[in-house]
């Protein structure tokens, strides 16, 4: 290859991945643009707003801390929606296999009690990546043996999970005491908070470590998302995924079975909303109650649309509304902005992320008005 | 017990609960039928039920609310219509970021206009059209007979009769007037309807509107007739329970409005046997999860048999 082609060549990759790049970022900015302008008329300072939430996610190594905390689960559930995008189904049940995979690591942890924690944590991880495997399966078989929506039948699993938690947690599960939630896990069945890890006299030296509540469940959601990452792009698993997802009727043609394919990637979705479960639970509140989660199965709808399903890019898509989700607080106490703001902020993301034809609609128009001017 | 459980009422109450769905499950329908998927019923039905309550509490007449959830069904609507129709967006991803903007808005304008998160005050509701009197056991078979009639038929507020009427009236348009063909044309062939001069996207606008004004609708009988107040996210899953409801109802207006009534006889069941839960000894949680797990058994028993419009989900390009 001649050096100008070569040249050439690496211009245009540079040119594709601005590309895919440049439609998130400008889909963040147009997202926090138009969250100002709602704070705007609705009588708020968005400078303020944005600075106290900047300040709340960023400003301080507990306030980083708490991010990282917020991110974690939303990693994994968004890998979990990626997973099944790519395969083109939409898990947006994920909340339930969320609450099933909480509830596995939340009493399997009680049960282990007196167990090494070489010997706990994994087992605890391991069983809430099957429960939510279990809640995602029979959508799953439903979608593939008759075509059931699997937005309707995973919407339903996610109801009937948060009716299951809630009676378990009043009912048998629930520890001695007043409030409706179980048993205090064994401290070999908790992930331990990163800043543990280190000595005081470490903590005072590099006080960036300092991170507060965020704990190791993000090192299980980076090592999922490099394995996504991996199974995706190098296993026959993951190629029958995409393959599925691009088009099941030439996959189906090329000798791959869609509905199995359909069963094995709605469950390997579940399995990690189930994962996202399991670490809110083990790293954050170390029991079960029924509001454990807030809402990261649907949040990490918006996760996995932002970074285009792709599993690393679902990293810094999960910070940044991690961070908003952190922040938020913040926001409220200085800047008096009600928190509902980050739903909207949310909302407006998913619906830039997918308005691919935006840009060409505006060019379009343009046209169409240049064409009429003329006439 | 089982006299206490099957009472007039239940059927009444059956009624009742089935109307949000139904107004949702035909407005579903008729967006479905033009083809486009609209998921985002639950958001839409959310935001009505809210504008209804906030617009009652500002003026204090309860049909101006109804108006105004009508008009922020419609509203909402025009979002997905525009995502969808013009700029070709995922139908699906664009009714979940409705659904996501729905729970945002309502939250966010409830703490602006009152100062909290949760439950709004309480309104004075719509109450029932007719009230003729009959009582239980009063005396005579055919008294008895009148007050099952009664209870059953008599005892409702206007905007569950409206359902009514209106599954009727969407029906007969559906397969009478020249608005029904091309709407069901719409989402079988939409070229075809393109190739005879109707335009597919203002035909597609009009049912994503439709949709949403019924959505919005059907947020106003849950707030304005059945609760008397909003609560955050109040809408819990109905607008899913409508989608299955258009689908067991084989995309037709009447059909919808039937499925609506068996999930509706679920939800009444329910709250009914809650009441006997003492004797019964189950614990509430599993009556609360029965409509939804209802919901899918019906799914796996007729989908497969049960086929939508060809075109649905697919975004029209004029070529």
């Amino acid at each position: 290859m001649s050096a100008a082609a070569e040249d050439r060549s690496t211009n245009r990759d540079w040119a594709a991945i601005a590309q895919k790049v440049g439609t998130p970022f400008a889909s963040v900015l147009l997202a926090i643009l138009i969250g100002s302008l709602i704070m705007w008329i609705s009588g708020y300072d968005p400078i303020a707003a944005y600075s106290a939430l900047f300040q709340g996610s960023f400003g301080t190594p507990k306030a980083f801390g708490d991010t990282l905390l917020k991110s974690t689960p939303l990693i994994l559930a968004g890998l979990g929606l990626a997973y099944g995008f790519r395969a083109n189904l939409f898990n947006i049940g994920a909340e339930g296999q969320l609450f099933m995979g909480g509830l596995a690591a939340g009493w399997l942890g009680l049960v282990l009690a007196g167990q090494p924690w070489y010997v706990a944590l994994p087992l605890l991880l391991l069983a809430a990546m099957l429960a939510g495997a279990a809640w995602a399966f029979i959508p799953a078989i439903l979608k593939a043996r008759i075509g059931a929506h699997e937005v309707i039948t995973t919407m339903m699993f996610t109801y009937i999970a948060r009716y299951l938690v809630s009676y378990l947690v009043i009912g048998p599960l629930k520890s001695p005491g007043q409030i409706p939630q179980t048993g205090l896990l064994p401290v070999e069945a908790q992930l331990p908070r990163i800043q543990s890890l280190f000595s005081d006299a470490t903590l005072q030296a590099m006080p960036f470590l300092k991170m507060g509540r965020a704990h190791m469940g993000i090192l299980v959601a980076l090592v999922a998302a490099v394995i996504v990452w991996w199974v995706l792009k190098y296993t026959t698993l993951g190629y029958e995924n995409r393959a599925v997802g691009y088009n099941p009727w030439a996959a189906e043609t090329g000798g791959i079975s869609v509905q199995w394919t359909t069963v094995k990637a709605l469950c390997i979705s579940g399995s990690l909303a189930g994962l996202a479960g399991a670490v809110e639970v083990m790293g954050v509140h170390h029991r079960l109650f029924d509001q454990f989660s807030s809402g990261f199965g649907f949040t990490g709808i918006a996760v996995a649309l932002l970074a285009k399903n792709h599993p690393i890019a679902v990293i810094p898509a999960a910070l940044l509304f991690g961070a908003l989700s952190a922040g938020a607080g913040t926001m409220q106490l200085m800047a008096d902005v009600p928190q509902k703001i980050i739903l909207i902020v949310q909302a407006l993301v998913i619906f830039f992320v997918a308005a691919e034809g935006i840009v060409t609609y505006f060019i379009k128009q343009r046209q169409k008005e240049a064409t009429s001017n003329v006439g | 017990m089982l006299a206490d459980i099957i009472t007039p009422d239940l059927f009444a109450s059956a009624l009742r609960m089935a109307t949000p769905l139904a107004l949702a499950a035909i407005g579903g329908t008729i967006c479905e039928r033009s083809g486009v998927v609209n998921i985002a019923l639950e958001g839409i039905m959310l935001c009505g039920a809210f504008a209804g309550v906030a617009v009652t509490l500002a003026v204090g007449n309860a049909w101006v609310g109804v108006l105004a959830a009508i008009a922020a069904g419609v509203a909402i609507a025009a979002i997905h219509a525009f995502t969808s129709i013009n700029l070709r967006s995922d139908q699906v991803v664009s009714g979940t970021a409705i659904n996501i903007l729905a729970l945002g808005l309502t939250g966010f304008l409830m703490e602006i206009l009152y100062g909290h998160p949760g439950t709004t005050e309480a309104v004075e509701t719509i109450k029932p059209i007719f009230r003729f009197a009959s009582e239980r056991g009063g005396g005579g078979f055919l008294a008895e007979v009148w007050h099952w009639v009664n209870t059953i038929l008599f005892s409702h507020t206007p905007i569950v009769y409206m359902a009514i009427i209106i599954a009727i009236a969407m029906q007969w348009a559906m397969y009478n007037t020249r608005w029904g063909l091309h709407l069901r044309a719409l989402g079988e062939h939409p070229r075809a309807v393109d190739t005879v001069g109707v335009s597919v996207l203002r035909g597609r606008w009009v049912a994503v509107l439709i949709s949403g004004a019924l959505a919005g609708l059907a947020g106003a009988n849950l707030t304005l007739e059945q609760v008397g107040s909003f609560t955050e996210n109040m809408t819990n899953g109905r607008g899913f329970i409508a989608l299955a409801a258009n689908i067991f109802g084989r995309w037709t207006p009447v059909g919808s409005y039937g499925a609506s009534l068996l999930f509706g006889f679920a939800d009444a069941l329910q709250i009914k046997l809650q009441i006997f839960r003492g004797e019964i000894n189950i614990p509430p949680q599993f009556f609360l999860m029965l409509p939804y797990i209802l919901t899918v058994i019906v799914l796996a028993g007729v989908v497969g048999r049960s086929v939508g419009p060809a075109a649905v989900g697919k975004p029209y390009e004029k070529g």
